[in-house]
């Protein structure tokens, strides 16, 4: 058995850290996960304190054992770090490591949502990206949820239980809050107006992978990837569209940005080491 | 806080201080000194500095200043730098200064010396006309006779003769200037992250509104910093940027340009301060053809200069060898004639050359860098992991 090359991958999120360390010695093997949620919090420190905890947990220091620290997303808010890669490189990535036969990687984020499709070394081929607005993206049920007084958590299974979902304009977030405001006025059922949201959210998805062109198949990832309900009203839009893919997600989702983070970081440590223009940490 | 943090934090106020306190107050320590202003890129210094004078680079406002005049006098296809430069003379900030020197570089500089004529701003304006003959009889005697023609119009404020023992010392203060420029360049290149681009950018555009011999002594300072073994090497390419020789673009995005994964390990920000390549002979009895023939013979390629026999690309590729630079970032601003022109031409020869580049275009004032992050990002990733298309990864 080889000897183990540990890397990790951290993706600072708009709501999210994530953080991994990987075994990418033979078959990457993910080692070990934390996700931990930035609040109000700065951003940095949360960061730090999520690569401590994960060393400290696996019994590894940062100088001694982990070859290649990569950071993703807004990677400037990791202190320590060995390099940054470009969030939809990662994702893209990652995506593979979730689903070996990926084509497209769809990453439904706290600020955005993009379609990528790769190839079968996890390059991005092409993509489409959802322009600035607020009523595509993970935030945007965040704060729905909080109106409606639930947690995050439980939006997805409330979903699963409508029977008649209220969708609003689906236009502007603020409109959109104006309808769900309006919905629980007229007393429409809590399960159907967060169904009518992630319907709303879906088409612009659906609309993505339709302008894409994507390929099957296509797995889910990023933190909203998490919400059954959404998964849910993705896989149903795109069936209405006559879309014949298989749509895929993974209980690891959320990490997807990470995880790609870390291989390319392992990928990264053995070339540049072929390359020696690097002086690594690891002592051989 | 260390020397070196003391220094660029200083450098960082200098810097973008558009009221030019620190030239000012310069010019009011003592009867008779002048301060002349200049724009982009290149003016040769010496020659105000041997009149008892302050060059003071105006190179606009960035993303410091409201422009609100400045846009009446311009029409919305042209560029946003003498929009801000308008907008400072409006507004008094450039009332202590003494002239003015505009260097030909496109028509918007030389329109906007018509305009600062028209305002009456300073006692001389002087559009500074380069030669675009490289022979020393032809181009160098004409441009002597423009830098003879910019010593008379100080000499008449202040008295000053400008002996050949003035200016040969003056030379040698901007050539050790220089020096220790190009000796910030060369250890980045070997160690880009013990300094930043930006605080060098910084560093730099302190320079254009302090006088040399204060810049000179910051930059003994840093050099001596900058050669001890500091801080930890990150896995980022190496950029060389190119086409922000006039307008400036935001700290913001050459900050995104690193944040997204690159070293920049030479540019052409603040080009005119790095513009000789070399020292100026500082020891003949005619400096003034000494640096005729240094811009003649020393200048780097640049969109300003039409040197056909001479190449950009080729020269252009050049620096990314010596740099041993892994692509080019093409920044250029929008509306810029003389950067945008020769972008397709520079664009090609890398192509022809197999050297990575993106292209993009900004404002002094460009508030929104994510776009740029992201195609950088993208540049810098393409570099890391594709540039061999591994079988296998």
């Amino acid at each position: 058995m080889s000897e183990a090359i540990f890397t990790m991958g951290i993706d600072v999120g708009g709501s999210y850290i994530k953080g991994v360390i990987l075994n990418y010695s033979g078959n990457s093997e993910l080692v070990d996960k934390k996700v931990e949620k930035i609040r109000k919090l700065n951003p940095a420190v949360v960061a730090t304190e999520l690569i401590d905890y994960l060393l400290e947990k696996n019994n590894l220091t940062y100088e001694k054992d982990i070859t290649y620290l990569a950071s993703t997303g807004e990677g400037e808010m990791v202190q320590r770090k060995t390099g940054h890669f470009y969030s939809m490189t990662t994702h893209a990535r990652g995506g593979k490591f979730l689903l070996e036969n990926a084509k497209t990687v769809v990453d439904m984020g706290a600020l955005y949502a993009r379609a990528i499709k790769i190839n079968d070394r996890g390059k991005v081929l092409d993509y489409q990206m959802t322009g600035q607005c607020a009523s595509g993206s993970g935030q945007f049920i965040e704060n729905i949820s909080r109106y409606l007084g639930l947690a995050i958590e439980e939006v997805g299974e409330i979903s699963l239980q409508a029977n008649d979902p209220e969708i609003p304009s689906g236009i502007c977030a603020v409109l959109a809050e104006t309808d769900v405001i309006n919905s629980v006025s007229r007393g429409i059922d809590t399960a159907n107006i967060i169904k009518g949201i992630h319907l709303s959210i879906a088409s612009r998805i659906v609309r993505l992978i339709t302008k894409l062109k994507a390929e099957s198949p296509i797995i889910l990832v990023g933190g909203m990837a998490k919400n059954a309900g959404m998964v849910e009203a993705v896989k149903e839009l795109a069936a209405e569209h006559k879309h014949n893919y298989e749509i895929v997600t993974h209980p690891d989702a959320i990490y997807t940005g990470a995880i790609g983070a870390a291989i390319w970081g392992g990928y990264r440590y053995n070339k540049l080491r072929e390359k020696e223009v690097m002086q690594f940490r690891t002592q051989e | 806080m260390g020397a070196l943090d003391t220094v660029i934090n200083q450098c960082k106020e200098w810097a973008f201080d558009l009221n030019f306190t620190r030239a000012k107050k310069w010019k009011s320590e003592e009867e008779g000194r002048i301060l002349a202003g200049y724009l982009p890129i290149y003016f040769p210094r010496e020659i105000v500095h041997a009149a008892d004078g302050l060059a003071v680079g105006i190179m606009g406002t960035g993303d410091r200043k409201q422009v609100i005049k400045g846009d009446a006098y311009f029409q919305s296809y042209i560029c946003r730098m003498p929009r801000g430069i308008i907008e400072l003379a409006l507004d008094n900030n450039l009332d202590d200064f003494d002239g003015f020197i505009f260097p030909s570089i496109c028509d918007v500089i030389r329109n906007l010396s018509g305009m600062f004529r028209i305002l009456d701003k300073g006692t001389f304006v002087k559009y500074l006309d380069f030669p675009q003959n490289f022979q020393s009889h032809i181009g160098g005697s004409f441009y002597r006779k423009e830098m003879q023609h910019i010593i008379d119009l100080m000499c008449e404020i202040n008295g000053i003769t400008v002996t050949p023992e003035r200016l040969n010392h003056s030379i040698s203060l901007f050539n050790k200037n220089r020096q220790m420029l190009e000796h910030i360049y060369d250890i980045r290149q070997e160690y880009p992250w013990r300094l930043s681009i930006v605080d060098v950018y910084h560093i730099i555009r302190a320079g254009l509104v302090i006088p040399v011999e204060a810049h000179n002594d910051l930059l003994e300072v840093i050099c001596r910093e900058i050669e001890k073994d500091t801080g930890e090497p990150q896995d980022r390419v190496r950029v060389v940027v190119s086409g922000s020789f006039c307008e400036q673009p935001p700290i913001g995005l050459i900050k995104s340009i690193e944040m997204a994964g690159c070293y920049v390990i030479d540019d052409d920000f603040m080009l005119g301060s790095r513009w000789i390549q070399g020292d100026v002979d500082a020891t003949s009895g005619d400096p003034l053809r000494a640096l005729s023939e240094a811009y003649l013979s020393q200048s780097p390629f640049s969109s300003s200069v039409y040197d056909v026999d001479n190449p950009k690309e080729e020269r252009l590729a050049a620096l990314v060898r010596k740099r041993n630079a892994d692509g080019v970032i093409f920044a250029a601003p929008s509306f810029c004639d003389p950067a945008l022109l020769d972008g397709p031409n520079l664009q090609k020869g890398c192509e022809a050359r197999n050297i990575r580049y993106i292209s993009f275009q900004y404002a002094e004032n460009t508030g929104q860098f994510k776009v740029i992050k992201e195609q950088v990002g993208a540049f810098s990733d393409s570099i890391k992991l594709w540039e061999d298309e591994p079988a296998e990864v």
